[in-house]
C-alpha cells in the first residue's frame, strides 16, 4: 500500500512514546493500565492516524502544500518541528482520525470496555450498563485518542502546547460534526417517547470542517523569548486557555511552498497536477492551476493522456461488477518550469499576490 | 341535595390537602429527575462483514462478529473484490449487546434501527424507489458457551429513501448518501442475555432483487432499550401508587353507598378503576417471565385510561350543564362517547397491526410495509379515522364547555332571585365545575409544557454535581400528576357528610342577597368559594 511506511512509522512512534511515558509519569488515571491494554488499541490508533493523513491529502490535493507524507514524521520528530498552519492541521486531522476510528471500532465490538466507563452513569458500581446504559462510544474514542495522541507531546514549551491544543481541536471537530438523530417509539409509534443519539458523520465532513478551521487559524506569537521558565510556561498556558478549543492555532508563518526546500523537506509545486476545466469543479479547484503554477512562477503544461476505465458496468451492492473497458483521452495539466525569460517577472508578481497572514 | 366534599371543606383543610398534593407532585418529579437514569439508551452497532465460505448456505449456521468462534471477517468490500467473494456470501453480523455486557429483562423492550451507509458512485447510483430486500435471522443464547437458538427468521423489504446533498460530480464519489432511518426490529421482552443478528442482502438479477441499491459500505444498527434503572424506578412508582388509588376508590364507593340516592353515573369511580388498571404493576411479571405481549398490553392499558379520561370530561361537563334535563344516564352521551370509543378502537386495531404482528415476526413494521401500498394504506386509514375522532371529540368538548359557561353566566344573574336551596345547588354546581376546569386545564397545560421541554432539550441538565434527567422527570412527574388528579377528584367530589337544610326560613333574604352576589362574582378565586360555603353552611346551621 502507498502509505504503509508512514503507517508503520507512526505506529512505532506512538508505541515508543508510550514506553517512555508510561514509566516517567502515570497514565494510569484513565481507563486501563499496563502496556498490554495499549496494544489492543494501537492498531486502531495507527489506522486512525492514517485515515487522518489520507483525508489531509484529499483536502489539500489542490493546494500548494499537499500534505506530503513527511509532514507527520517531521511533526513527531523532536528536532525539526515546525509550528505553522499546516502543522496545526496535520495534528488536528490525525487526532480526529484516531478518535473517529476508535469510536467506529468500538461499535464493531472490537474492544471489551468501550462506552461503559462507569464514571458518568456508575451510580451502582459495576452495574452501570444495567442501570443507566453506557455513555456514547464517542466519549470512549475521545478518551483513548487523548491518551495516545497527546502522549506524543512530551515537551512543555509553546510548540507542545500548540500541538496539544490542535489535537484537542481535532477531537472537538469530530464532536462538532456529529449529527443528532431521534427515533419516536411511543404508543403506535407516537413521539410520547423518543430516543435521541449522536451519530458519527462521514470522516469527509470532519475534514471539511477542519479545512475551514485551517483557513481561520489563529496565529499566536509566543516563540520570542520562550524559555522554559515557569513564568513563560504560565504565559503559554494562559494564552492557550484564552483561545477557543475549537480553533486551530499556529505559531509561525508558513514557508513558501512554491519552492523546493530540502532543509524543511518541502518538495515544491513543480511537477504537480492541477485542475482547470471541468463540470462541477469548485472555485478553489478551478483556480488550482493559477495557484500552483502561475503564482509560483511555473508554467502550465497540457498533457494528453489515454486512460482505460471501466464503463457500462452492472453493479451489485458489493463486490461483483461486470464492466466493459473504455478508452478515453483526457487532458491533464501539470506545473512545469517556465522559459528563462519570463521567470523574474512572474516571481515579482507572485510576491504581490501572496495573501496576507493574520497576526 | 348533599354537596361534595370540596364545597364543605374549610379553607384550612383545603390548603393542607393542596400542599400535600403539591409535595407529592414535586416528589414524583424529583424521583424521575434525580434518582432515575434517562428512560432509554441508544447503543450503536456497526455490522461486521462475515464471509460465508460454504458451498451451500444452510440456514443453521450463525456468524459471530467477535469473541471465540468468530467468523471470517473482511474489513471492506475492496478486500472482497480481490478474494472473489460475491454479495451473496456476505453476512452482516451484529451481536447485541457489545462485548462484556449482557441484556436483562429489566430492559423491557428492545428495538433496532437500521441504517445503510451507501457510497455515491456516478455509474452506480441508487435508483428512485429502490427497495432493499433483507434476509434476516435473530438468535439468542443465555450463556457464552452454548449454541445459538433461532428466535425469528424473515425476509423483509425496506424502501430506501436517500438523498445526496453534495453535487453529483466525480470528485464526490465515495461520499455517503444521507438515508432515512429504517425500522428494523422490535421485541417486547428482553428475556435472554445475548442476541445475534445475521443479515444478508441476497442479489437476484433476474427477479430484480437488491439491484440498483447503490454501493453499500456498511450497515449500522442502533439498539434502543429502556434503562434498567428507569424500569425499577417506574415499577416502584406504580407499586406505590396502586394502593393509594385503590384505597381512595373503596372509600369513594363507601361514601356513595352510604347515600340514599343512586350514584351519579359512577363517573369518578370509572376513572378510578381505569387508573388502577393502568397502575397495577403487572410488569413485574415481565422480569420473571418471557411475555412478549407485555408491550402491547401496556399500550392497551394506556388506551383504556385515555378513553376513560376523555369520556369523564364529557360526562362531567354534561352533568354541570344545568339545563334541567335528566342526564344521569349513559345513553344521553352516546354522541360524544361514540367518537372516543371508535377512535380508540381504530388506534387499537392499528396497534394490533404493528405490535400484534410483531409478536410473531419482530422484523415486521407497518411503516416499512407500504412497499406494495396494498397493505400500508388501510392501516394508515385507522390513524386518520382516529385523528378525525379526536378532532370531533374536542369540538364536542369545547362546545359543551362553552354551553356550560353560557349557562353559568345566565344562572349567575338570576341567582339572587332564587330560593336559598336552589341557589346553593347552583352555586355548588358552578363552583365544582370551575374548580375541575381549572385543575384539568392546569394538568393538561403541565403535560403539554413538559412534553415540549422533553422534546426540545438534550435530555439531561447539569446542575453543579447533579445531573437532572429531564425526560425521566417528565415521565414520572406526569404519571404522578395524573394519579394525583384522579386521587384529588375522587376525594374532593365524593359526597359529603354535611347536609344543607332545605326547609330553613330566609327572612332576611333581601339583606343578604347583595352580599352573596358580590361573593359569587369572586367565585373563580381559589379561596372565594370556600368562604361562601362556609358562610352558607353557618347560616344553614343557624
Amino acid at each position: 500500500r502507498m502509505f504503509l511506511h508512514l503507517d508503520l512509522y507512526y505506529y512505532i512512534f506512538i508505541l515508543m512514546a508510550h514506553m517512555k511515558t508510561c514509566c516517567s509519569w502515570s497514565v494510569n488515571n484513565f481507563l486501563m493500565t499496563g502496556p498490554k491494554a495499549y496494544l489492543i488499541y494501537s492498531s486502531s490508533v495507527a489506522a486512525g492516524a492514517q485515515s487522518g493523513i489520507e483525508e489531509c491529502k484529499y483536502q489539500f490535493a489542490w493546494d500548494r502544500w499537499n500534505c506530503p507524507e513527511r509532514a507527520l514524521q517531521l511533526s513527531t520528530h523532536s528536532g525539526l518541528r515546525s509550528a505553522n498552519r499546516e502543522t496545526a492541521f496535520v495534528h488536528a486531522i490525525s487526532s480526529a482520525g484516531v478518535m473517529y476510528t476508535l469510536t467506529r471500532n468500538c461499535s464493531l465490538g472490537d474492544f471489551d470496555n468501550c462506552g461503559c466507563d462507569d464514571t458518568r452513569n456508575g451510580q451502582l458500581g459495576g452495574q452501570g450498563w444495567l442501570w443507566g446504559g453506557c455513555s456514547d462510544n464517542v466519549g470512549f474514542g475521545e478518551a483513548i485518542s487523548k491518551q495516545f495522541v497527546d502522549a506524543l507531546e512530551t515537551g512543555q514549551d509553546a510548540r507542545a502546547a500548540m500541538n496539544l491544543h490542535n489535537n484537542e481541536a481535532g477531537r472537538k471537530a469530530v464532536k462538532g460534526t456529529m449529527k443528532r438523530t431521534c427515533k419516536c417509539h411511543g404508543v403506535s409509534g407516537s413521539c410520547t417517547t423518543q430516543t435521541c443519539w449522536l451519530q458519527l458523520p462521514e470522516f469527509r465532513e470532519v475534514g471539511n470542517y477542519l479545512k475551514e478551521k485551517y483557513h481561520k487559524g489563529l496565529k499566536v506569537d509566543l516563540l520570542k523569548g520562550a524559555g522554559n521558565s515557569a513564568a513563560s510556561r504560565g504565559a503559554i498556558a494562559e494564552t492557550f486557555s484564552s483561545i477557543s478549543k475549537k480553533e486551530l492555532v499556529h505559531l509561525e508563518d508558513s514557508p513558501d511552498y512554491c519552492l523546493e526546500n530540502r532543509t524543511l523537506g518541502l518538495p515544491g509545486t513543480e511537477g504537480r497536477e492541477c485542475l482547470r476545466k471541468g463540470k462541477g469543479l469548485s472555485k478553489w479547484e478551478k483556480r488550482s492551476c493559477k495557484r500552483l503554477c502561475g503564482q509560483c512562477g511555473l508554467a502550465v503544461e497540457e498533457r494528453e493522456a489515454e486512460t482505460v476505465s471501466s464503463c457500462n458496468c452492472k453493479f451489485h451492492w458489493c463486490c461483483a461488477v461486470r464492466c466493459e473497458q473504455c478508452r478515453k483521452t483526457v487532458t491533464k495539466y501539470f506545473c512545469v518550469k517556465r522559459e528563462r525569460r519570463g521567470r523574474n517577472e512572474s516571481a515579482g508578481r507572485r510576491k504581490g499576490a501572496r495573501p496576507g497572514k493574520k497576526h | 341535595m348533599a354537596g361534595a366534599i370540596i364545597e364543605n371543606m374549610s379553607t384550612k383543610k383545603l390548603v393542607i390537602v393542596g400542599v400535600t398534593l403539591l409535595i407529592f407532585q414535586v416528589l414524583s418529579f424529583l424521583v424521575g429527575g434525580l434518582i432515575a437514569p434517562s428512560p432509554t439508551s441508544a447503543v450503536h452497532y456497526l455490522a461486521t462483514k462475515c464471509v460465508d465460505n460454504r458451498k451451500h448456505h444452510q440456514r443453521t449456521k450463525w456468524f459471530m462478529p467477535w469473541g471465540p468462534n468468530q467468523c471470517d471477517k473482511i474489513r471492506d468490500f475492496d478486500e472482497a473484490m480481490g478474494k472473489m467473494i460475491e454479495a451473496n456470501d456476505i453476512v452482516f453480523a451484529v451481536h447485541v449487546p457489545l462485548p462484556n455486557k449482557e441484556m436483562s429483562p429489566w430492559f423491557q423492550f428492545m428495538l433496532l434501527i437500521l441504517q445503510f451507509d451507501i457510497a455515491f458512485r456516478l455509474v452506480n447510483q441508487i435508483e428512485t424507489g429502490a427497495v432493499v430486500t433483507i434476509d434476516v435471522g435473530l438468535a439468542y443464547r443465555d450463556d457464552t458457551l452454548s449454541e445459538w437458538t433461532e428466535m425469528a427468521h424473515s425476509t423483509e423489504q425496506r424502501r430506501l429513501s436517500c438523498n445526496f446533498s453534495t453535487p453529483k460530480t466525480p470528485e464526490n464519489e465515495g461520499r455517503h448518501y444521507e438515508c432515512d432511518l429504517l425500522p428494523f426490529m422490535e421485541v417486547g421482552s428482553v428475556a435472554h442475555k445475548y442476541y445475534l443478528i445475521n443479515i444478508r442482502l441476497p442479489v437476484n438479477e433476474r427477479k430484480k432483487i437488491n439491484v440498483g441499491i447503490g454501493e453499500i459500505k456498511d450497515i449500522r444498527l442502533v439498539g434502543i432499550h429502556q434503562n434498567g434503572g428507569f424500569t425499577k424506578v417506574w415499577f416502584a412508582m406504580k407499586t406505590f401508587l396502586t394502593p393509594s388509588i385503590l384505597i381512595i376508590m373503596i372509600w369513594y364507593w363507601r361514601r356513595i353507598t352510604l347515600m340514599t340516592r343512586p350514584p351519579v353515573l359512577l363517573e369518578n369511580f370509572a376513572l378510578g378503576i381505569s387508573m388502577t388498571f393502568i397502575n397495577i404493576p403487572v410488569e413485574w411479571f415481565s422480569v420473571g417471565f418471557n411475555w412478549t405481549w407485555m408491550l402491547l398490553f401496556g399500550d392497551i392499558r394506556q388506551g383504556v385510561f385515555y378513553a376513560m379520561l376523555l369520556s369523564f370530561w364529557i360526562i362531567f361537563c354534561g352533568e354541570h350543564l344545568m339545563d334541567q334535563t335528566e342526564r344521569n344516564r349513559f345513553s344521553v352521551y352516546w354522541k360524544q362517547v361514540v367518537p372516543i370509543v371508535f377512535g380508540s378502537f381504530c388506534l387499537f386495531i392499528f396497534d394490533m397491526c404493528e405490535r400484534g404482528v410483531q409478536l410473531k415476526n419482530p422484523f415486521y413494521s407497518i411503516w416499512a410495509s407500504d412497499v406494495g401500498t396494498e397493505l400500508g394504506e388501510p392501516k394508515m386509514a385507522f390513524i386518520i379515522v382516529a385523528g378525525i375522532c379526536a378532532c370531533l371529540y374536542f369540538l364536542f368538548l369545547c362546545f359543551m364547555v362553552f354551553q356550560v359557561f353560557r349557562n353559568i353566566s345566565g344562572k349567575q344573574s338570576s341567582l339572587p332571585a332564587m330560593s336559598k336551596a336552589r341557589r346553593l345547588h347552583y352555586e355548588g354546581l358552578i363552583f365544582r365545575f370551575k374548580f375541575l376546569m381549572l385543575v384539568t386545564l392546569a394538568c393538561a397545560a403541565m403535560t403539554v409544557i413538559f412534553f415540549i421541554i422533553s422534546q426540545v432539550n438534550e435530555g439531561h441538565w447539569h446542575w453543579g454535581d447533579y445531573t437532572v434527567q429531564v425526560n425521566s422527570a417528565f415521565f414520572t412527574g406526569i404519571y404522578g400528576m395524573w394519579n394525583l388528579y384522579v386521587f384529588t377528584i375522587m376525594f374532593l367530589y365524593a359526597p359529603s357528610h354535611k347536609r344543607y337544610g332545605d326547609e330553613q326560613s330566609n327572612g332576611d333574604l333581601g339583606v343578604n342577597s347583595g352580599e352573596d352576589i358580590q361573593l359569587t362574582t369572586t367565585i373563580t378565586h381559589v379561596d372565594g368559594p370556600t368562604e361562601i360555603y362556609k358562610m352558607a353552611g353557618k347560616e344553614a346551621q343557624e
